[in-house]
């Protein structure tokens, strides 16, 4: 093993404290009184994780954004999967054509389609639900072509020693192909359930109820707890962010050794 | 009724260059086949299209009698065994020999019991539980032909298997594949570009050029009487010696031909000999174990000959005889390459031997 240089141990544990430091700042905030943060003292208190969970209703929307974001993920992934492997192991008339309309999707700004979603979720009557919140972010052009390119990196005898083996299409989907990309698969899994977890914008645009608010639209409520007065309540602003942040935590420090490997994947034959 | 009959097999992908021209064979059951020929010949393309894994759109594919041009690869009772094995690296080795009956829904108790027969017969029992990565290449290839032999399957397709094994551990396992297909008498069809494994190892071999069937015949026939001089050049190691003779018939008329013969048809003489024989001085030595091969330059070209070990062997800038016994000598066509039934006469030194055309 090469021996580590200890000049580049305290640069990296130097950069980490840095990118920790607004984190650990607000988890340490979260957990003050208001009073004493704002006089300069300490006074620790659970208070802040209570009202936010209890008076402003952060459980609801925790559970909110679990659904929308796992569904999301679990749907976006099949779907991705499912055009990946098509993409990466069948040639069909036009298919060339269709992979390169669906890595165009990369291009488009998602604020762009912001009004056409909105106005075709209106007419489908689907504002105002569950699956207005999910179903335009299943079709993830991101994911089908990561996966699409890991999927053909796997030797294509594989396939075919299924196919002799009496495999259907689908089952050497199931049984080889997705078990093979894992490591893809769980990266990318995450990648999308982050990015749905912290999206603000479309559920701000596609719900109404309070009920259906996920954490990102309750988080930014707090800020208009008390209109009329200038002071934001910082420390539970604050532990309602932690509220946010800890489930993504949790999710990543499971799947990092995967994360870390997927995104690596191409970069080196 | 034949296991595996192909008519006028004809093969070209899209866009590219035709790979097979009309390939004609008929195989019988419990037949150990080999399809040797140089790489791009088309012997694999023409395996893929047995197993079903490229569709065979023109000529006719029998299986057990019955048309099976568009048979999927899993209703045509073959099992494959790949050039790089094809394992499952998720699997263990149980689950790998196991895989084909569980898609075939045998109950579990029942494919347990025969893929761990199978594992039996190969010597696997001890990795049973390993995943490929952490088996050597012998054993990877063992695990690959269980895969097939636990589907018990009537034809087996084999596409190099040996070709990522050392040389010691190829040849162990040519014998293995032999002593295997004693015991399943299945047949089994053998792609291959290494002619000692062609020869060795079929009942019959198949040698395929530029999409062209070239001879279809057992190993002492492909040996022996090559039907051209392609055939007789690619089998046999060292290749057959070719020198450029005259070819005169009855009436006085002259045309080109090739003279073939074997390195082991030639003796080596330090002094002129009577009969046949070629002036060449020695430019290479090289010891392959039980025989040197010798490397002479000569008026007709390089040509090599075998000297047992104990002979005596000359040294390089020698200069020596080269004679040869006239009837082990075979007659091509100097354009078409064909096979002719020339007699060779002795009454000439070669180069430019004179061979009378009697017929």
């Amino acid at each position: 093993m090469k021996p580590e240089n200890p000049f580049l141990a305290v640069l990296a544990l130097a950069a980490g404290l840095l990118f920790l430091s607004p984190v650990l700042y607000s988890i340490w905030m979260s957990f003050q009184t208001a009073d004493a943060y704002y006089t300069g003292n300490i006074e620790f208190t659970f208070r802040n994780y209570e009202m936010a969970i209890g008076q402003y209703n952060f459980a609801r929307y925790l559970v909110n954004s679990v659904i929308v974001s796992g569904l999301v993920t679990l749907i976006g992934l099949a779907v991705a999967t499912c055009a990946a492997f098509a993409f990466a192991r069948y040639t069909f008339a036009g298919s060339n054509l269709l992979f390169g309309a669906v890595v165009a999707t990369l291009m488009i700004p998602s604020h762009i389609t912001l009004i056409p979603n909105y106005l075709t979720l209106a007419k489908a009557g689907l504002l105002d639900t569950y699956a207005g919140l999910v179903l335009p972010a299943v079709s993830n052009g991101f994911a089908a072509f990561f996966l699409r390119q890991y999927i053909r990196g796997i030797p294509r005898a594989l396939d075919e020693a299924a196919y002799m083996d009496g495999a259907s299409p689908l089952k050497v989907l199931w049984r080889v192909i997705i078990p093979l990309s894992k490591p893809a698969i769980l990266s990318m899994g995450l990648y999308i359930f982050i990015s749905e977890w912290n999206n603000y914008i479309w559920p701000l645009v596609a719900i109404g109820r309070e009920d259906l608010y996920t954490l990102q639209i309750g988080l930014a409520r707090l800020y208009r707890v008390n209109p009329g007065e200038d002071i934001i309540d910082w420390p539970l602003v604050m532990a309602a962010s932690t509220i946010t942040i800890l489930p993504v935590l949790v999710g990543f420090i499971l799947v990092e050794r995967h994360l870390i490997r997927g995104m690596m994947m191409g970069a080196v034959k | 009724m034949s296991a595996i009959t192909l008519k006028d097999i004809r093969k070209s992908y899209a866009g590219g260059p035709q790979i097979l021209h009309g390939v004609s064979m008929d195989i019988q059951h419990g037949e150990f086949i080999v399809i040797v020929g140089p790489s791009g010949c088309g012997k694999s393309t023409l395996l893929r299209l047995l197993a079903g894994l490229d569709p065979c759109e023109q000529g006719e594919l029998l299986i057990d009698g019955k048309r099976a041009n568009d048979l999927p690869p899993q209703d045509r009772d073959i099992g494959m065994i790949f050039q790089n094995y094809a394992l499952y690296p998720h699997m263990t080795v149980l689950e790998n020999i196991a895989f084909g009956l569980e898609l075939r829904k045998v109950p579990k108790v029942e494919r347990l019991k025969r893929a761990r027969s199978v594992a039996e017969t190969l010597q696997l029992t001890s990795y049973l539980d390993r995943k490929p990565g952490a088996l050597s290449g012998g054993q990877r290839q063992r695990v690959a032909m269980g895969r097939a032999m636990a589907r018990d399957c009537s034809t087996f397709l084999m596409d190099e298997p040996l070709s990522n094994l050392d040389n010691a551990l190829r040849v162990a396992m040519r014998t293995e594949i032999k002593d295997l297909h004693r015991q399943l008498g299945a047949t089994i069809i053998y792609v291959t570009h290494d002619q000692t494994e062609a020869l060795s190892l079929a009942d019959r071999v198949a040698v395929m050029k530029d999409g062209h069937l070239q001879q279809f015949d057992t190993p002492d026939m492909i040996y022996d009487q090559p039907v051209n001089r392609f055939v007789a050049g690619f089998l046999g190691s060292p290749a057959m010696n070719f020198v450029p003779a005259d070819c005169i018939d009855d009436w006085g008329g002259e045309r080109d031909i090739d003279v073939g013969f074997r390195p082991e048809a030639l003796s080596l003489n330090r002094s002129p000999v009577r009969g046949p024989s070629i002036t060449a001085r020695v430019v290479l030595t090289e010891m392959t174990g039980a025989t040197f091969i010798v490397h002479c330059e000569s008026e007709a070209g390089r040509l090599s000959a075998v000297v047992t070990r104990g002979e005596e062997l000359p040294h390089e800038g020698d200069t020596i005889w080269l004679s040869l016994d006239p009837s082990q000598a075979l007659c091509f066509d100097a354009i078409s390459g064909v096979r002719l039934d020339l007699p060779v006469m002795h009454h000439s030194q070669m180069p430019k031997t004179h061979v009378k055309e009697t017929a």
